[in-house]
């Protein structure tokens, strides 16, 4: 961690929220992958296992009238519940059905205009260009919101990224820019599409402080977001973080686990399955006397409960079926 | 009245715009010292914050206006030379045309998004190339082109207030072009052509200088007892196809006169819609003045390619001709 950035420690209740949203999220995932398995999800899946804890260390302290751009890795369920979106409406959508939150138009898109998670863009880092946009926004008002910007390694890739660090590094703009790098992009290697192991050593030629942790671990996640948020509340500017974090599947449901261009080896498989990013949380809540036993199983119990019922919302609706002219009708707004 | 250049009637909308509604603000390149004049001196009533410039990043410059639309704030994005908008392409055509249809109509992207475009300056192709087309290919942004300094103010005023994304660009050939411009609040509704000129032989839809070229044109065959009914669609998207139609009523001939490629222009389309609509009305096939598929060519070769007045005028009487055959 850049140690010019202070540091922050979590409270009882913090860690807590944490810990139950590691445990939703993953349980989200894991049903997200079981319904596509099962064919009961349109369009594609991009599992997160193993990849869990930096979306709910970046968003569980967000507040409703902060910006988030999801990342796409777990179509952003995880950092959408994190941040208190109900996502009903977005399995729903999922699924083809009419109470989707995109009328059933958009399968895996997504938009909570109300929340400020505003788009879903299926162009890899087409979340840097808004988000000079809510960036400039946020600032003018001056009512300190801040923009949660995440997305993962690949998507550093492309220039726009490279335009929104220096624009927001100009204007001091109130962004974290959250790189969830899990060294892969589809079978591509970070390594050797990088030409630094950080990716956030890009921060450095803007000026712009930067802060790299331990994406397996979500207390130490949040400790370096709440950090970043507190920055950019205060009007200090944007604040690059990078997680080391992990893909425990393929990149998506259908396509091969390969790196470059060769089968991801059992060996790689058992070094980051060692680090199960809900395993290493719970071990700490437990030495660290923040919950016991039983309330863990509370707390997994009711995500499954929880799910059970966001599962149910989407299967009890109707599938979309308007015709051409109602949607013809829809292209412009009034 | 009062006359003012077109692109003087530009910026007066956007003065009027700007001090009308605090959420409208401009964004783009070198726009607070006025590259192109509609900018010119803005800065000085408005402020750096409301007549922002940017890097020479066409994204994070697009971006800037993207999410402060999603913000509900009403940017003009000004892109300079038409041709640079397709540097960020994908954001101002693709997610920005799809994104109030695929998020099931749940908030719109009201940006209004301008450059300067077209032939006259022989700059040659990637500072001359019209755009017009390609962003009304793009489902979800409303399209159009000033040919007058009274059309400019009232189209632009129209363009801002929309709630949808709008792409209006100027013809830097007509960028002097003098005319009457009130000096009161009003607007040109998108999406409304107008006879710019009543004739009763021949149907001629042009816009910006074509516009005023074939205006020209019917001028010079009017002294030959030949008279053209000259129509600007002003907006490509949406099409004011009626307007069209009941023209052809009475003239059944039609030239389409549009500066731009001719493969997958606006052009084709309203040629294929005139015959699926009104096959009926034509005494001739619908002829088109375009630019021939190719880079459009810098220095004095753009002369030999661009649609001009002789070439409008070959097209008329080439219609007329097939009629009297
Ligand atoms: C503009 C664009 N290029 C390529 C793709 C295909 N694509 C989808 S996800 C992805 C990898 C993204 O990698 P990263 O940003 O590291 O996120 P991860 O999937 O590893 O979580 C690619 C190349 C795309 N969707 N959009
Ligand atoms: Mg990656």
């Amino acid at each position: 961690m850049n140690t010019a950035l202070k540091t922050t420690t979590l409270s009882h209740e913090q860690k807590v929220k944490l810990f139950t949203n590691l445990v939703r999220g993953n349980h989200y995932d894991k049903m997200m992958y079981r319904r596509m398995m099962q064919g009961k999800l349109i369009g594609f899946y991009h599992p997160a296992e193993g990849g869990v804890a930096p979306g709910v260390g970046a968003c569980s302290f967000l507040n409703q009238d902060d910006n988030l751009n999801p990342h796409h890795r777990g179509h952003g369920i995880i950092h959408m519940i994190s941040k208190g979106v109900d996502v009903r409406t977005f399995l729903a959508e999922h699924t083809g059905k009419d109470t989707g939150c995109c009328k059933g138009r958009s399968a895996w898109h997504f938009s909570y205009p109300e929340h400020k998670v505003y788009q879903q863009s299926g162009f890899i880092g087409h979340n840097f260009a808004p988000t000079v946009g809510w960036g400039w926004a946020a600032k003018r008002r001056g009512k300190g919101q801040v923009v949660m910007n995440c997305s993962g390694d690949g998507s550093y890739g492309e220039g726009r990224a490279h335009e929104s660090l220096l624009m927001a590094q100009n204007w001091k703009l109130p962004v974290i820019f959250f790189c969830e790098n899990n060294s892969m992009a589809i079978f591509a290697s970070a390594e050797e599409m990088h030409p630094l192991p950080d990716i956030s050593s890009l921060a450095q030629g803007f000026g712009m402080p930067a802060m790299v942790v331990d994406g397996q671990d979500v207390f130490a996640v949040a400790e370096a977001a709440l950090v970043a948020i507190d920055r950019a509340r205060r009007g200090e500017g944007p604040t690059f973080v990078e997680c080391k974090t992990q893909r425990f599947k393929e990149h998506d449901i259908g396509t091969p686990d390969l790196r470059g261009w060769e089968e991801r080896s059992d060996e790689e498989h058992q070094q980051m399955r060692n680090r199960e990013p809900v395993t290493l949380a719970t071990e700490k809540v437990l030495a660290d006397d923040v919950l016991t036993q039983l309330q863990i199983e509370d707390i997994h119990e009711a995500a499954l409960r929880e799910i059970e019922e966001v599962e149910a919302f989407a299967d009890n609706s109707e599938i979309a079926n308007p015709t051409e002219e109602e949607l013809m009708a829809a292209v412009f707004a009034d | 009245m009062r006359t003012l250049t077109l692109i003087d009637a530009i910026k007066e909308a956007y003065q009027e715009e700007l001090r009308r509604d605090d959420d409208v603000f401009m964004v783009g390149q070198d726009i607070r010292g006025g590259i192109f004049p509609h900018t010119k001196g803005l800065v000085e009533e408005f402020g750096s914050d409301r007549i922002l410039d940017t890097p020479i990043a066409e994204s994070g410059m697009y971006g800037v206006a993207l999410g402060a639309a999603q913000e509900g704030m009403r940017p003009i994005v000004d892109f300079m030379f038409g041709g640079f908008s397709y540097v960020t392409f994908s954001e101002c055509s693709v997610t920005t045309g799809q994104y109030h249809f695929l998020h099931g109509s749940q908030r719109a992207l009201p940006i209004t998004m301008t450059a300067g475009v077209g032939t006259g300056q022989r700059l040659a192709n990637d500072h001359a190339m019209s755009i017009h087309g390609t962003f009304a290919h793009h489902p979800g942004i409303k399209v159009a082109m000033p040919s007058t300094p009274y059309d400019a103010k009232g189209m632009f005023k129209a363009a801002i207030r929309d709630n949808n994304p709008v792409m209006i660009p100027w013809h830097m050939g007509i960028m002097m072009l003098k005319g009457e411009v009130p000096e009161e609040d009003y607007v040109v509704p998108l999406g409304v052509a107008d006879i710019k000129r009543e004739g009763t032989d021949v149907t001629v839809l042009a816009n910006s200088l074509q516009l005023q070229n074939a205006l020209k044109v019917a001028d010079k065959l009017h002294g030959e007892g030949i008279s053209c009914e000259v129509i600007d669609p002003r907006s490509f998207v949406p099409f004011d196809l009626e307007t069209v139609l009941r023209s052809l009523e009475k003239t059944n001939r039609l030239v389409v006169v549009d500066e731009d490629w001719e493969s997958g222009s606006f052009a084709n389309t309203v040629s294929a819609k005139v015959m699926e609509q009104g096959f009926d009305l034509l005494d001739a096939p619908v002829t088109r003045v375009t630019l021939p598929d190719m880079p459009v060519p810098g220095g004095y070769m753009e002369d030999y390619i661009a649609p001009n007045v002789n070439k409008i005028e070959a097209a008329i009487r080439s219609v007329l001709a097939r009629i009297a055959a």
